[in-house]
């Protein structure tokens, strides 16, 4: 049965394997670990990282990458949080537009630079993370946005529960989050030009030959990740209602963190932005509970968080990798067992 | 006081009278209108409280007359750290006469700290200390680090009437003042004995950063089901935590506390959530650095143990040894503010 699934279906079935291994793991440690507050816990706190695993997805499968993200972030949470602040009466669409916009703008700048100039990503968003960063601080004028100034709706939207079932909450946040998730994993397998950043991350020179717009292709993709990020300024803003420069500050390696553990090929081409929302869950479950795990102290977390993301990564790999000979190992069973004639054909 | 008194002990077998009286009759009064250059350095740009820091050295610089220029300049928040170094290590190429600094790079900057001063830059901290005290000329203490403790500590019996759980939720693992503060609070609670049903169960770290910092506080919750109390000394961590209880309706279970500025937490003290919070005046701390730094750069402080000065409309204040880092100097601004429902709202105009 195993051998008869895509290996993308594999790597998602692997990574959940992982992800229960790990919970039972910390329910061994922890008293009173397993229960609905602890996936009312990680569920809120796991929506903005899904739209920016997701947004960092996007970059890394056309072999970029988006170290700006978190700088964009912070400065869309600001931006959209002094927009509203300044008119309360604006309609929650037209605020989340103009999120994904000026995140989109970011992008946009990130993408030229790439696409058209041709400076090595790592280069060009090392610096504009640095830039952007300063721009907020700039834009900002040392000012905070507080959770007081913000209209109620924004502030109430991320911790409405949709639905509950047995005191496990699925909140707005939560579910905005996994429904963007689904339709840019949907849109990734079956649209054709975004088929393409697949075509261009694994194989550049091919995907050129195939007709593909090598620059255009990347330079959306980065926009769409602004455009991602962006959102997630929005919910960052909505959820902690007091943001300062230091806004999204880190996002960057956690959103690279999440995508790669949750099977991203760093060198583009392959991975789902599904496994980047698992990877997502994952580093923020384990980090979560790191916190309650009395043995490990404050110093050694950030270790042994690294630690467990490389045990993570290289069990999902050998995983992978078993399931991968068993499927090959069936397929050439299923060959040899074939009557004679029908192999010939 | 014991340090002021030796070295007020000539000066008072002279004239006769006691030492308090002394330190009023000479409180110098620092000539304005002389040229210095100095640069107020904060942890990095941004911060409300910096720039409030900022506007009381403005204020200060202006009643001064000082011809030179003061820069307001600080590393963005990715780069605190290195950045701080840098702008050190640029103000002493530069001969500036001071630098003003809120320190967040620890022991680090030291190196570049005592090539300022060797380079003749008076290095005055403020908010934050070098820890060593290395290459640091004196260190403008807010509020008395052994005094927030204690402070700490009684917002945490009034809120807990008397006995429960308490969990504290700082900063970073590394911050000085933050450290030196959670130390005198515990020593605080371990010295009297009205504390003694206060139990500390656990310290966290949020990174000053407001998701870690949110989510640092739900653990707290989740790891003591008894938890009474959040304590969070930095306005980051206690407008996170009073925030994330507020969101998961637990503010009637555990309440938060600790350092935070009035009109950030102004909601959460009204609804019951965070009932108590302190602060100082970062205005005046600016203000008094500045002319602290003023005395030193134009050589009319010598910087040493026992000196007395008039720093403008805040009055007399003296050079003394840091009782949290033997051997180090420091000027004690002092008091703060407790924060209650009862004025915090005039105070987050």
């Amino acid at each position: 049965m195993l051998g008869r699934l895509s290996p993308q279906t594999l790597r998602i079935l692997a990574l959940l394997v992982v992800l229960a291994l790990v919970l039972a793991f910390f329910a061994s440690q922890v008293p009173n670990y397993f229960n609905a507050r602890l996936f009312n816990r990680i569920s809120s706190s796991v929506a903005i990282m899904a739209l920016i695993a997701t947004a960092q997805t996007l970059v890394i499968l056309t072999r970029n990458i988006d170290l700006s993200i978190g700088s964009v972030v912070g400065f869309t949470a600001f931006a959209t949080g002094n927009l509203v602040a300044g008119s309360p009466d604006i309609h929650p669409l037209v605020l989340v537009v103009y999120a994904m916009l000026v995140g989109a703008g970011f992008g946009l700048i990130n993408g030229v630079i790439v696409a058209y100039a041709r400076v090595p990503s790592i280069i060009v968003t090392l610096a504009t993370m640095a830039i952007f960063r300063s721009a907020l601080v700039e834009y900002s004028d040392a000012k905070s946005i507080t959770s007081s100034q913000l209209p109620q709706w924004l502030v109430q939207f991320p911790n409405t529960s949709l639905f509950e079932v047995g005191g496990v909450q699925f909140r707005a946040a939560f579910v905005t989050a996994v429904i963007v998730v689904l339709i840019v994993h949907v849109a990734l397998n079956r649209l054709r030009p975004a088929r393409r950043l697949y075509a261009v991350g694994s194989n550049p020179e091919a995907a050129e030959m195939a007709g593909i717009n090598l620059r255009l292709t990347v330079l959306s993709a980065f926009v769409m990740a602004g455009a991602l990020a962006g959102l997630a300024g929005f919910m960052f803003l909505a959820r902690f209602g007091n943001i300062t420069v230091v806004a999204g500050l880190g996002f960057e390696l956690k959103s690279v963190a999440a995508a790669v553990v949750g099977g991203v090929n760093i060198f583009g081409g392959s991975g789902t932005v599904l496994g980047a929302l698992i990877g997502a869950i994952l580093v923020d479950l384990i980090d979560t509970s790191l916190v309650r795990w009395a043995l490990v102290s404050e110093f050694w977390r950030e270790a042994v968080l690294g630690a467990l993301i490389l045990t993570a990564v290289a069990v999902d790999a050998i995983l992978m990798r078993r399931l991968i000979r068993m499927r090959i190992a069936r397929e050439k069973e299923r060959l040899a067992s074939m009557p004679q004639k029908e192999a010939a054909e | 006081m014991t340090h002021f008194a030796k070295l007020g002990l000539a000066a008072t077998l002279m004239m006769g009278t006691a030492t308090a009286a002394l330190a009023e009759a000479h409180a110098m009064t620092l000539e304005g209108g002389m040229e210095t250059n100095m640069v107020l350095l904060p942890k990095f740009l941004g911060i409300l409280v910096f720039d409030q820091a900022n506007e009381g050295a403005q204020e200060a610089h202006a009643e001064l007359g000082n011809p030179g220029e003061l820069l307001f300049v600080g590393p963005t928040p990715e780069n605190s750290v290195a950045g701080q170094i840098e702008i050190m290590t640029t103000a002493a190429t530069q001969g500036q006469g001071a630098v003003m600094l809120s320190n967040n790079a620890g022991d680090q900057i030291a190196p570049s700290a005592e090539a300022a001063q060797a380079a003749g830059v008076q290095v005055v901290t403020w908010d934050s200390p070098i820890p060593s005290g290395a290459g640091e000329s004196v260190f403008v203490a807010q509020v008395d680090f052994g005094s927030i403790g204690v402070v700490m500590a009684d917002m945490a019996h009034s809120i807990l009437g008397g006995s429960g759980q308490m969990a504290v939720l700082s900063a970073t693992p590394d911050a000085a003042n933050q450290n030196a503060w959670i130390a005198a609070m515990e020593e605080a609670l371990a010295g009297d004995a009205k504390y003694a049903d206060i139990e500390l169960v656990d310290v966290v770290y949020g990174d000053d950063q407001a998701e870690v910092s949110y989510n640092r506080a739900l653990a707290l919750v989740d790891s003591h089901p008894d938890l009474g109390l959040i304590m969070s000394p930095t306005t980051v961590g206690i407008q996170a935590a009073a925030k994330a209880m507020q969101d998961e309706g637990l503010c009637d279970q555990v309440k938060v506390s600790g350092l935070g500025l009035p009109s950030e937490m102004v909601s959460y003290t009204m609804n019951g959530c965070a009932p108590e919070f302190a602060l100082w005046d970062f205005r005046d701390l600016g203000y008094l650095t500045y002319y602290t730094a003023y005395g030193l750069a134009t050589g009319q402080l010598t910087g040493d143990m026992g000196e007395t000065f008039t720093a403008g409309r805040m009055g007399a204040y003296t050079i003394e040894e840091d009782p949290g880092r033997p051997g180090s100097k420091r000027i004690l601004m002092g008091p703060f503010t407790v924060y209650t429902a009862d004025n915090v709202e005039a105070a987050a105009q």
